[in-house]
Order: structure tokens, then sequence, then C-alpha cells
């Protein structure tokens, strides 16, 4: 909108009832926001899935979608409008009104544009190109509520606007970054620094990739083999257009570590307005998609009743340090679709408590059938003693059309006890499909313990009269500090040799959606990292932090270009989402607590990841 | 308000990801037309004759199940003051349908709905979606705009027309849901014309056509 929202004609009652209103709002906008982020993550797997590798020729003809064979006159396929891919008969969907189809991913680009009021959002970017696309006016608002409490401090008349930004706030590109007519040249500035910015950390082996990671990595590695439409991309495209002004933040912050200190400087941020905060939550929407393995890991599957077995045998090789788990064959198998009689079984595997997808192992998919015959072998490369603190999980799926999934069935076998040298125990065997766990499907599985020392400081000295407050950078009014020293981590789920180079990331989300973030250094090759480290948040008030949120999440970092692992998070704080309300357990948020009742005092918290 | 209920209400409602796709939609129209009312009829199935003017914004959440999927509609309900217009406008760009109201007892409320709809021209999106209510259609003794005059001012506006009533409870629902209908019928369109050589030619005429958009016949 062109112009900012004057708030200094409402009575001060009418300023609390509106932004009430406001928090409201945003709460719905959190749900809202993790809804779409979910709906995406699951087109953006089934994307994936149908990929052509790069190693595939793509005039090797088979289906795009479910990547079977082609045949020369039977069962030719035929291209989809959409896409221009070539699609065979069972991965088309036929529209409603029309004669007119389109293939699986499509079909479903389509339906997670209507979910996600994508197509509002296009429409409406006709008529304003150069808002911000998921702008919300609320957002807005909070934003104009955020100048305003900054003014009301000076005294007798209040500077306009754009004066007291200039003198005030020192971070000149943040400015140009939420000037009106951010314009393309210094979106593409923006761009063009973060991509040198990339390399040099590349180098570095820095850890600043991740949030660009979820927009181009796919599209890289999808390579010059494979044509895309428009409306395969528009979501990509869009996710990473409103990112951009969050690329500022790994840049503000990557020059200060670059020198010496580990504590980064939070003044400067704190003087400029928040960034728009529909899909500005950088690794929420960036790593934590790509690196967390699909769609049946969040839940979203078919659950059916469990029936059969299924026959595999488990080698270690001592020399390799190879496992190998042959996959034979399942029988009696419960149909993935009950009222169809049908079933696309295939069979996955993790070594838990690794559940990213580097840790899973997939065979093909078996057609039609309950009784499939799969002889095939999934190899993971673990080193000896690491095998003895993991759980061989190998699970039965059904792919359904539109990937939908149905859940048929797990074994999970403790490789503690597991006697690889008596061969008796390397022969195929039969073992009862059981159904997943109660407990595993309510309570996310956790990724270890994370000890932090949590300490909220406030000035001890009587507070001065707001008029002796205006002109200095130090503002009385939020002098507060959460101090925190992540002390270390222990259950990791570990890389295969058992070490980690591992690092902590820290995000207090303030109740106006700014976000501080801090980062610890990285210690290498340690399966239980004691990094010492402490984070100061400058500048907040106990009030602002009851509504606050402070996510910590613990990340392996990458070794070859590929983004960095997250290994877990946690989150504190009052205002949780309520989609996201599994993350706090009850005995942390208690802690929490302590921390804000209890100025001044360090409280010991240990906190399960997640 | 009773803002302490309100927000309850509001927090049960969002935590609530079971549902298929959101609308937004925004109620606007002078002052003491009725707009809170109407919200409250259709939000909470709940009347009070005591008029308290909206300050600034407000909304509520209702989930609805209409051709076999569940919408969530934030309906927000904005001050009919012009003091609050700036704040008011602000909302009008996230919006994908409004309910454009007057008061059928008073002359100068429906005199405004040419320049609400001048606002909606020039604050939302090109597609939008207006619903004209001639509210209070139970004080029938007091009335001062007749339907007739009603039905051609939307008629000529290319909105649809209800006359309704917040108090009796008459039209609120039916006013809803036709808008949700009118706004699927949008995303359907703008989703099937997917060559984007078509959407371009389309978007010229109607960026010009502001006196007679298409007619819309329900095949939602």
């Amino acid at each position: 909108m062109a112009h900012e929202v004057n708030l200094h004609s409402l009575q001060e009652s009418e300023r609390e009832t509106i932004l009430q209103v406001l928090y409201r709002d945003r709460e719905i906008q959190n749900v809202e926001e993790e809804r779409i982020r979910k709906l995406k993550t699951h087109l953006q797997h089934l994307r994936w899935r149908g990929r052509k590798n790069v190693s595939q020729e793509y005039k090797e003809k088979s289906c795009a979608r479910c990547q079977r064979a082609l045949g020369f006159l039977l069962n030719r396929g035929a291209v989809c409008q959409g896409c221009s891919h070539r699609v065979c008969a069972e991965c088309r969907v036929f529209l409603r009104s029309a004669r007119a189809w389109k293939c699986t991913v499509c079909f479903e680009d389509r339906n997670v544009k209507i979910k996600t009021g994508e197509w509002f959002f296009e429409e409406r970017a006709k008529k304003f190109p150069a808002g911000g696309k998921h702008e919300t006016a609320g957002a807005k608002l909070l934003q104009s509520y955020q100048k305003l409490s900054k003014i009301s401090v000076v005294p007798p008349t209040p500077p306009p606007l754009s004066e007291s930004q200039c003198s005030g706030s020192p971070s000149r590109l943040q400015e140009l970054g939420q000037f009106k007519g951010f314009n393309k040249s210094v979106e593409n500035l923006f761009l063009s620094v973060t991509t040198h910015m990339k390399k040099l950390s590349k180098s570095q082996n820095d850890m600043s990739s991740d949030k660009q990671q979820p927009a181009t990595g796919p599209r890289q590695s999808a390579g010059q083999t494979e044509r895309r439409s428009q409306s395969d991309t528009a979501i990509n495209v869009a996710t990473r257009k409103v990112s951009t002004p969050d690329l500022l933040k790994p840049l503000a912050q990557e020059s200060p570590k670059r020198t010496t200190s580990p504590v980064l400087k939070q003044e400067d941020r704190l003087s400029s307005p928040a960034p728009t905060p529909l899909f500005s939550g950088g690794w929420r929407h960036g790593s934590l998609i790509s690196i967390n393995s699909t769609c049946t890991e969040m839940g979203n599957f078919d659950n059916t009743h469990v029936t059969g077995e299924i026959e595999f045998a488990i080698r270690y090789c001592f020399r390799a340090h190879s496992l190998e788990i042959c996959i034979q064959a399942c029988k009696n198998l419960a149909y993935g679709e009950e009222k169809k009689k049908k079933c696309n079984p295939y069979v996955k595997t993790y070594l838990l408590p690794d559940r990213s997808s580097q840790g899973k192992r997939k065979t093909g998919v078996q057609k039609n059938t309950v009784e499939p015959t799969f002889q095939e072998t999934l190899k993971y490369q673990v080193e000896p003693a690491q095998l003895g603190t993991r759980q061989l999980q190998v699970s039965v799926w059904h792919l359904g059309t539109l990937a939908r999934r149905a859940f048929l069935g797990e074994v999970i076998v403790p490789l503690a006890t597991w006697d690889f040298e008596d061969s008796a125990t390397q022969s195929f065997r039969w073992y009862p499909l059981r159904a997943k766990e109660k407990c595993e499907d309510s309570v996310p599985p956790s990724n270890g313990e994370l000890a932090v020392r949590a300490k909220l400081v406030l000035p001890t000295e009587p507070r001065k009269p707001p008029e002796a407050q205006g002109g200095t950078g130090d503002q009385p009014s939020q002098n507060g500090q959460l101090c925190l020293v992540v002390l270390g981590a222990k259950n990791l789920p570990v890389r295969p040799d058992g070490t980690l180079n591992s690092f902590v990331k820290g995000c207090l989300t303030l109740p106006d959606q700014q976000r501080l973030r801090l980062k610890s250094p990285v210690l290498k090759k340690q399966a239980c990292p004691q990094w010492k480290h402490s984070f100061v948040f400058k500048g907040v008030t106990p009030s602002q932090l009851r509504q606050s949120s402070l996510e910590l999440t613990v990340w392996d970092q990458a070794t070859f270009g590929v983004s960095d692992r997250l290994l877990g998070g946690a989150r504190l704080g009052s205002k949780d989402e309520p989609a996201a309300g599994a993350d706090a357990c009850p005995q942390s948020k208690l802690q929490w607590q302590k921390v804000l009742s209890s100025p001044n005092l360090w409280t010991d918290l240990t906190l399960t990841l997640h | 308000m009773a803002s302490a209920t309100d927000s309850r209400y509001g927090q049960k409602e969002s935590s609530d990801q079971n549902f298929d796709y959101m609308f937004k939609i925004l109620i606007i129209g002078n002052s003491s037309v009725g707009k809170t009312s109407f919200l409250f009829r259709y939000a909470d199935d709940s009347f009070t004759p005591a008029f308290v003017s909206t300050v600034g914004i407000d909304f509520k959440v209702k989930t609805i199940y209409r051709n076999d999927k569940r919408i969530k509609l934030q309906i927000w309900d904005t001050a009919g003051q012009e003091r609050y217009r700036t704040i008011t406008t602000a909302y009008y760009r996230g919006a994908m349908g409004f309910i454009l109201m007057y008061d059928i007892t008073n002359e100068e409320s429906f005199n405004a709905v040419q320049d609400w709809s001048t606002q909606i021209k020039t604050y939302s999106w090109d597609n939008a979606q207006v619903l004209l209510v001639g509210n209070k259609c139970d004080m029938e003794d007091e009335r001062v705009v007749s339907s007739e005059r009603g039905r051609q001012l939307a008629d000529h506006l290319g909105f649809e027309f209800f006359e309704a009533s917040a108090k009796d409870n008459i039209n609120v629902k039916q006013t809803f849901e036709r808008l949700v209908d009118v706004i699927c019928e949008k995303m359907s369109e703008s989703l099937d014309t997917a060559d984007p050589a078509v959407t371009g030619a389309k978007q010229g005429p109607q960026l010009t056509d502001q006196q007679a958009p298409p007619h819309q016949d329900c095949a939602c």
C-alpha cells in the first residue's frame, strides 16, 4: 500500500483495541502459514519423486510421474498440457468440467494453488505488481505500531517518519529493503550479493546457503534435461521472491562473524521494522522442508489395518562397513485402498534415530499386488561402533494415485543385540508386520537433548523518567537482555561414522514478528558436542518476551556443498503457534516461565529436540 | 464489545486446521448500517439492538461446508466512520470478496454506495466480488430506499443484490454463501485459463469494463 497507516489520530484505548485484533489475526495467519507449508512440502515431494535423474536420458521413454516404461505402440503415453512431460495413462487426472486432463503433479499443483490461496495472490499481483505478494494489512499495521512506540518516546512533536528512520537506523541496506519502491535492480543487487556471499561461504563450509536451498536446490539438480512449465515452478518462484528481504539477515550476520566476535550485534536490527511475517521464516520454510523426509513423516498418510509379513535378511560387511538389508518379499499385505482392492507396495528403511532423507532407502514400487516380490538390497555405510546404537526400521507402504500413501505395516529390529558374525542371522526370515506404535504417532520422535542455561537480565537501577530518554540510541524501555548459554547436546542423530560437525542456531521471534538470530561456532567431529557458547539477545523487555518464542535448532554442518542437516529443534515461549504445540512439552514450558519470572537468576533447561 | 469472549472464540477457531481453504471477506458501508450485527448474526447467530461503533477493524472466523469443501471464512468487519478510513482501506487488498452494505431506512447510506464501490475499485484486486446488501429490511415502515432502486444500482455497478435483516435473520446466510460461490467461480476461472496467452488477452478488456462485468450464473 502506498501510504503508511497513521495511528496518531487514534486514542490510546482505540489503538489497544485494534492491537488485540491484530494479534488475533496473526495467530490465524500463523496457523495458515503452517498449513500452507505442509501443502507445499507435499507438492514439492511429488515433484521430486517424479523428477528425472540427471543420469537418466530423457529420450528413454518412461512416464515422467511413475517412471514406468512407455511402449512404442501400446501405452505410449501422452504429453501433459501443463508441464509438457509425457505421462502414462494412469498418471492422468481428468478435470471435472472439461475433457482436458492434467498429469498428477500439475493437478496437484492446481489443488495446492486453490488450497493455499495462491491463485488469489497471483491475480492480485496483476494489479499490484510492486507490493509484496503475500503481504497482509495486519502485518503492515503491526509495523506501524512498532514505529509508533518508538516515536512516542520522543517528547514534544514527533518528527516525520522518514527523518526519524534515517537518523535512527544505521543499517542502510535494510532501509532500502523496506523502502516502498523496492525495485528490481535493488532486488537483483541483493540476490547477486547473496549469491556471492554464498560462494564465499561455501569455501569456508559456512551455513548461509540453507536460506536459498528450497528454491534453487531442486531446480539446479533437475538439470538441463528437464523442461519445466510455468505452473511447475510458479510456487517456487513465489516463495523465493517473498523471502528476498530475509536474505539480508544472513548478510547482516555473516560479516561480524567473519571477524572474530561470535556474539553478534543485535542493536541495528532492533531499530528496523520487521519483514512481512508471512513466509519470512527462513529456516522453517527452508531446510526443514528440504531435509526432513517426505509428507509421510508428517503424518500425512492413510492408515490401514496391518496384516501380513515381510521377508528380509540383514548382513553386515565388516570390511566395507556396509550394512545390507535384502528385501525379498511380502505376503498377505492389506490393501492400500481397501475399497478398490488396490495395492502398490514398496518398502522403506531408516536406521533410527536418523529419520533424515539421507538415511532413507526405498525399494521400487510393485503394482497391483499384495504378494510383492522385491529382491532388492538396500545398503548403508555404517561404522561398526554405530550399529549398536541404531534400530532398523523396515516399513511397507502403498503408493496410491496422487501420491497418496498408505501405511501397511513395519518391523523394527534393534541392531544392538544383533549378532552380525553369526552366519545364521544372515539368512532370510519372515517378520510379522506391525502397526505404528501409538506414542510415535502423537509425539514426534526425539532427536536428542539440548542442555541450556538461561537468564533474563534486567537493569537494577531505578527507571529514569521518560523525559530523559529521548535522543540516545540506548532506549531504557528496551534494555533487558536474554542470556543463554548453550551447554551441549547428546543423543543426537549422528552421521554413519558416529560424529557430527554441529552448531546451534537461536531465533527469538518477538511479538511483532521481528526475529533475532544468533549462531554458535561449529564443533567438529563430536557426537556429544559441548559448545558452552553464549547467546545474548539484547534490548528485549520481559513483557515482549512473554509473547515471544525462542527456537533453538541443532544443525550438522554440510560437507560437500549440500545444505546443512537439521538434527532437531525445540521451541520455548508462551505464544506458541497452536499447530506447533507439540514442540513445547509442559516441562520446558514451566522452565521457560521460570526464566521469565526470575530475572537475573540462571535457570537450567534440558530441551528435547524434535 | 465483549472482547474477552471474542478472542476466546477466535482462538478456538484459529487453531482448527481442518479445512480446505480460506477466504477473506470484508464488510463495508456507512456507519450504523448494521455491518457488525450482520456479522454477529452470521457467525454467532446473535443480535443486540444496542449500537456499539466498531473501533477500526474486527473479524470473526467461521468454517462452512460448501460445494463439498470446508471453507474457512475470515470475515472482516470494518468501522464505517471516516476517521478509521486509512486502517480499513488497508484491508481491501487482502479481501477476495466484499459485502457492501447500506441501510434501507437511511438515504444517505444508500447514496454513499457509489463511493464505496469506487474505493473497492481503487484498493482491491480487479476481480473483487461484491454483493450489495440493503440491511434492516424488517423495518418496512421506515423504508426510504425501495428494493427496486437497490436492484437498479446493483445492476449498474455489476454487483449482485440482496435485501437482508440481521435482526430477523433474513438472507444473512444466503448472502455469505452466495459470495463464497461467486469467489469459487472466480477461482476456477482464474485457474482454468491456464494458458498465459489467454489470460493475457482477457486481462485487457476486464480492466476497462467497469460498468458491466459478466453475468454470473452459478456453475460452481
